[in-house]
């Protein structure tokens, strides 16, 4: 709460998915999923100066994280196939991004909401975290 | 983008890197090449003649030398951070190295290369003037030593002339003191937003030195002087952000930053005296 760093410590993540051909390959893509709807929530940001130059044009200012910034997930499933083809299967890749960030901004609001903040922007970086806490506290730092 | 055109050689020795560095004013030594690569694929530089020494193998190495440890310039950060010699007698130093980007970078790039590119944002630089470390440089005219605080003239701008060499980085030995580096970033291989460099009292006193908080690494004389009369360090580091001129940029604010400095440095100050 001094600096606005945010740590991820746990992420659960409960899907209901159609038929499990491959369950590797179906934690693979939830995994995939909810570490780019984390970057969603934590670092991705697209900037431009005054003049309307993208300030965020290379891969050191537009921040994709890595395996080093994620806890290790639990996963778990519940299987409804679905009706409409033979397998009963359907898509995974997208789920952990749907779900991600809201559940993200809303575990950083969570985490400081007895500081008196009700919302932070997207993504919560450090700054925009801290920001909230010093303008909850009505200015003071 | 791809760099625009070079000439490319390879030296066997500092001195003939010396001559060919002396050819025009446009060469530029080629080591790790971690800073300026990028900078020449970004066409942000564009020497005509890129002079490589990455393989001279006589300045790699960390040895001690009476109250100092020299480390030879083309040390790579992997070799300084697991260096026993430095890990016993000046830890400061080979656990910054750890710090620095990520393992790719680490096994590739230099020490020597590290420091002679200036970048205020680097790790290297800001403990080394935390511990007063000198550096040696080899030119036309011979040998000459320059003090961490004097080396770093500017944003990028070394004590080094176009056709000088740095060679070789002496550190203080310092046993016994508390010492603590404390890189802020948000992704582990970043640049530090705001890094602090402390080390606890000894005879020349407190020293704590500021990374990412000016066009060069600073001395946070405001806290040097609140330790020196007796603060602690909660208020010592109200004082950390004087005579920083931090930057805005893609991921802080110079506001942002020299709030997040005060914190850094109180972190770092208890924790070089709990050592």
């Amino acid at each position: 709460t001094e600096t606005g760093q945010t740590q991820l410590l746990r992420y659960v993540a409960v899907d209901d998915c159609g038929v499990v051909m491959n369950p590797m390959i179906v934690d693979g893509q939830v995994h995939g999923g909810v570490a780019f709807g984390i970057a969603e929530a934590l670092y991705e940001e697209v900037l431009y100066d005054e003049s309307g130059n993208l300030v965020t044009g290379t891969m050191t200012q537009y921040l994709v994280p890595s395996a080093a910034e994620m806890p290790s997930f639990e996963l778990d499933r519940t299987v409804t196939p679905s009706p409409t083809n033979p397998l009963g299967v359907k898509g995974i890749g997208e789920a952990g991004t749907i779900a991600a960030p809201p559940a993200v901004i809303n575990a950083v609001v969570d985490a400081v909401s007895h500081l008196g903040v009700t919302e932070i922007g997207k993504p919560a970086t450090p700054e925009r975290v801290w920001k909230a806490i010093r303008d909850a506290r009505g200015g003071a730092a | 983008m791809i760099p625009a055109p070079f000439e490319y050689r390879r030296v066997d020795s500092v001195d003939e890197a010396i001559q060919a560095l002396s050819e025009g004013t446009d060469a530029k030594l080629l080591a790790g090449g971690h800073s300026l690569l990028p900078l020449m694929k970004l066409r942000l530089a564009r020497p005509s003649l890129l002079v490589d020494i990455s393989r001279l193998q006589d300045l790699k190495y960390v040895k001690e030398d009476g109250d100092r440890v020299a480390i030879g310039a083309l040390t790579r950060h992997h070799d300084v951070a697991n260096s026993e010699v430095l890990q016993e007698l000046c830890p400061i130093v080979s656990y910054a190295a750890g710090e620095i980007g990520d393992p790719q970078v680490r096994h590739v790039g230099t020490i020597g290369g590290s420091v002679a590119h200036a970048d205020p944002a680097s790790d290297m630089p800001t403990v080394l003037v935390a511990l007063g470390a000198e550096m040696q440089v080899r030119g036309p005219g011979g040998v000459r030593n320059v003090g961490a605080g004097d080396f770093f003239k500017g944003l990028f701008e070394p004590d080094l002339a176009s056709n000088e060499v740095l060679t070789e980085i002496r550190v203080p030995k310092t046993a016994g003191r508390g010492w603590s580096y404390l890189k802020f970033h948000r992704r582990a291989q970043d640049w530090a937003l705001v890094g602090v460099a402390a080390l606890a009292q000894n005879g020349a006193g407190p020293s704590v030195a500021l990374t990412n908080m000016a066009d060069r690494p600073l001395r946070a004389a405001g806290v040097e002087e609140a330790l020196a009369g007796g603060a602690d360090p909660a208020t010592a580091s109200e004082r950390a952000a004087e005579g920083t001129r931090p930057p805005t940029d893609a991921f802080a604010s110079a506001e942002y930053r020299g709030e997040l400095v005060k914190v850094l440095v109180r972190r770092a100050l208890e924790e070089a005296q709990a050592r």
